[in-house]
């Protein structure tokens, strides 16, 4: 069925009880990846941010949808999504910026902040992967537009360590807005 | 007495000094400017017939989805007797009606005082029946939401204020005879995939409609890229990328109400395939070795059987692969090389006019019922990824129209002009079947042309 091809493999539960402590060891290695992640991308270093994926990546971003208090559940739309992307998509976005002279619609590029907080990381029944959950909020400044254009999401993601070193295995982004406010997703959240 | 076509605007200009007929150019103000952004919500979308969206959004009795015609919120919704349209608007204290994006409900109750709604808009009752909140001034009959007229067209839905204008099939005119081979194809017809992704763009709604009437020479430039990386590159030509000019040529079909399309020529991809002249191939062996957008081999008896000889050779030869419906909606059936074959892809988009410098885009991604499942989600996926929010295309188009809409302000800028002036000269190409205007070979700016020729005749018209 449709439904089951479209939909994103489950991430696992966030249970309390397996949550890193703040701190810990394993918490600041992934903290520490994900400022790199956002250094990076805010850098345009686009093909280094490509060497974090693996080739198993799974990155989504639902559709939102005004409902009522008692629908909430269904405001999550993961048929039609904003963005749906394998590690070859991801990777032929990362090319049209890297590899072509005309990706008008980031040349020149935004000036973009992407600031990581509220940070929390779950131990998974896999041994080598995390669950890690945390918000985004993106400042993007075009030209000389006097305004910022915000883009705010939560992002749970499932990093994987691969021959020690952790990589980006799936992504979802629950962005806040229905109608996003910015004329694209042209830069990577 | 002063006509009502020679209307003029607050500084004196007339709508008919912003449009010069005769060179085809249109002043850049006309892309900003408040007083005519006001005239075109009464003029154009308060009298065509607007796209709202696809009846399989809202499949069953009372489902219902928040729209938009023009600069006003609607309810479309379903009963048992089909699909309705109605002023989102409650008409007790004009609150909105439906706050939410879409559900099901018997009836829809204003939040603010109580009033209640069908899904065909009819008023039910306030609340407390026997003191009679509504007064009596009013019948009930009276007391329903605004209703709009509405057509159902291939599972599209459009409507329209304009209670006792042309009818629906009058509107599409000649444009129909081609939209048939798109949305009337199959015997099931077609779904969306998911409900729109919408996002917002500050520009003014026609910097996106007149380029969605068939603007061929933009994607030379604007989309180039496509000829550098990905799945158009074709190595070992000029730059390190390929040439996107072969994909210029075919025929473009522009109507009397400006719909407008871009007939793209598939004999370079049928010969491709099939390693033969497309001319010793029957329409059948055609639609076989190169199946339209979401069709497979099972559904082309069904497409043989639909259409007449005539759309069959166009859909075998040069079939509509980009085009609009006037005034704001686009279509995209398009054939995209993959490594895997080529993948067709369908799109539908309403740009939304949210004041003079701001519009929503709103993009649905479909496929024939019948495509099977696993081809369903890899149309929706290519879809993604090339259009709407985060397609790789579009992403040129929604950063390009804000610019146009910013320099249309400008003291000496809002009076040069936007030029149309690339024409066909050679008229309808030999043998074709179809109705309308049609130019042969590379593309041209006649179906752009037309769009304003439009615009213009709405805009001046005796009301
Ligand atoms: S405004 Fe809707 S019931 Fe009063
Ligand atoms: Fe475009």
């Amino acid at each position: 069925m449709l439904q089951n091809l479209l939909e994103p493999t489950p991430l696992p539960p966030s249970v309390r009880a397996n949550r890193l402590a703040i701190g810990s060891p394993e918490y600041n290695e992934i903290l520490d990846f994900l400022y790199d992640e956002a250094e990076m991308l805010d850098n345009l270093r686009l093909a280094e941010w490509g060497e974090l994926l693996t080739q198993d990546l799974e990155y989504n971003a639902p559709l939102r949808h005004t409902r009522s208090t008692a629908q909430f559940d269904q405001t999550y739309i993961r048929t039609v999504q904003h963005l749906h992307e394998s590690y070859g998509s991801m990777m032929m976005r990362v090319k049209r910026i890297t590899d072509t002279k005309s990706a008008w619609g980031e040349d020149p590029p935004s000036r973009v902040k992407r600031m990581v907080s509220n940070v929390r990381v779950y131990k998974t029944d896999k041994a080598d992967e995390f669950k890690v959950e945390s918000y985004l909020l993106v400042t993007r400044s075009r030209f000389d537009f006097d305004y910022f254009d915000l883009i705010p999401c939560v992002r749970y993601d499932i990093l994987r360590r691969v021959e020690g070193s952790l990589k980006l295995a799936r992504r979802e982004i629950l962005l806040d807005q229905v109608v996003i406010g910015t004329p694209n997703l042209g830069i990577i959240l | 007495m002063q006509k009502n076509s020679e209307r003029t605007l607050a500084d004196g200009t007339r709508i008919s000094d912003l449009i010069n007929l005769e060179t085809r150019e249109v002043a850049m103000r006309t892309l900003s400017d408040p007083e005519l952004y006001e005239l075109e919500m009464e003029r154009i979308f308060a009298k065509t017939w607007v796209f709202l969206g696809h009846e399989t959004e809202i499949p069953k009795s009372g489902d219902f989805m928040i729209r938009d015609l023009g600069s006003d919120s609607v309810l479309v919704a379903r009963d048992k007797d089909g699909v309705h349209v109605s002023l989102n608007v409650c008409p007790h204290r004009g609150m909105k009606i439906s706050t939410l994006d879409c559900g099901n409900t018997p009836a829809h109750v204003c939040i603010y005082h109580g009033w209640a709604f069908k899904p065909n808009g009819d008023f039910i009752g306030a609340p407390v029946e026997k003191e009679s909140m509504h007064g009596k001034l009013l019948s009930k009959e009276q007391l329903g939401l605004k209703k709009a007229r509405v057509a159902i067209y291939g599972g599209l839905i459009f409507a329209t204020w304009n209670i006792e204008g042309p009818s629906f099939e009058e509107f599409l005119g000649d444009a129909k005879w081609y939209f048939d081979t798109l949305w009337c194809r199959t015997d099931k017809g077609m779904e969306v995939l998911g409900p729109p992704q919408r996002f917002t763009i500050r520009a003014n709604w026609k910097t996106a409609c007149e380029q969605s009437a068939s603007d061929g020479f933009h994607v030379l430039t604007l989309h180039r890229w496509l000829s550098e990386v990905g799945p158009y590159r074709k190595p070992g030509s000029e730059g390190g990328g390929g040439d996107l000019t072969p994909e210029m040529y075919g025929s473009e079909v522009y109507t009397a109400h400006a719909h407008t399309m871009r007939c793209i020529e598939l004999d370079r991809k049928i010969r491709r395939l099939t390693g033969k002249d497309p001319s010793e191939l029957s329409v059948k062996e055609k639609l076989e070795a190169l199946p339209p957008p979401g069709v497979t081999q099972e559904m082309i008896p069904e497409l043989l059987r639909n259409l007449s000889e005539d759309q069959l050779k166009i859909i075998t030869w040069r079939p509509p692969q980009v085009g609009n419906f006037f005034p704001n909606g686009l279509f995209e059936f398009v054939y995209i090389p993959t490594p895997d074959g080529v993948v067709g892809v369908m799109a539908l988009h309403a740009y939304v006019p949210k004041g003079p410098d701001k519009l929503e885009f709103v993009n649905w991604i479909l496929a024939e019922k019948d495509t099977p499942p696993q081809l369903k989600a890899t149309m929706l996926r290519l879809g993604v990824q090339l259009l709407g929010t985060s397609g790789m295309v579009e992403q040129d188009d929604s950063d390009t129209w804000p610019h146009q809409t910013i320099a249309a302000k400008g003291a000496m800028s809002k009076h040069i002009t936007l030029k149309y002036q690339a024409m066909y000269e050679t008229g309808k190409p030999e043998g074709w079947p179809g109705p309308g205007d049609v130019g042969d070979g590379f593309t041209k700016d006649d179906t752009q042309w037309r769009w304003w020729q439009y615009w213009h005749e709405l805009m001046t018209a005796e009301s």
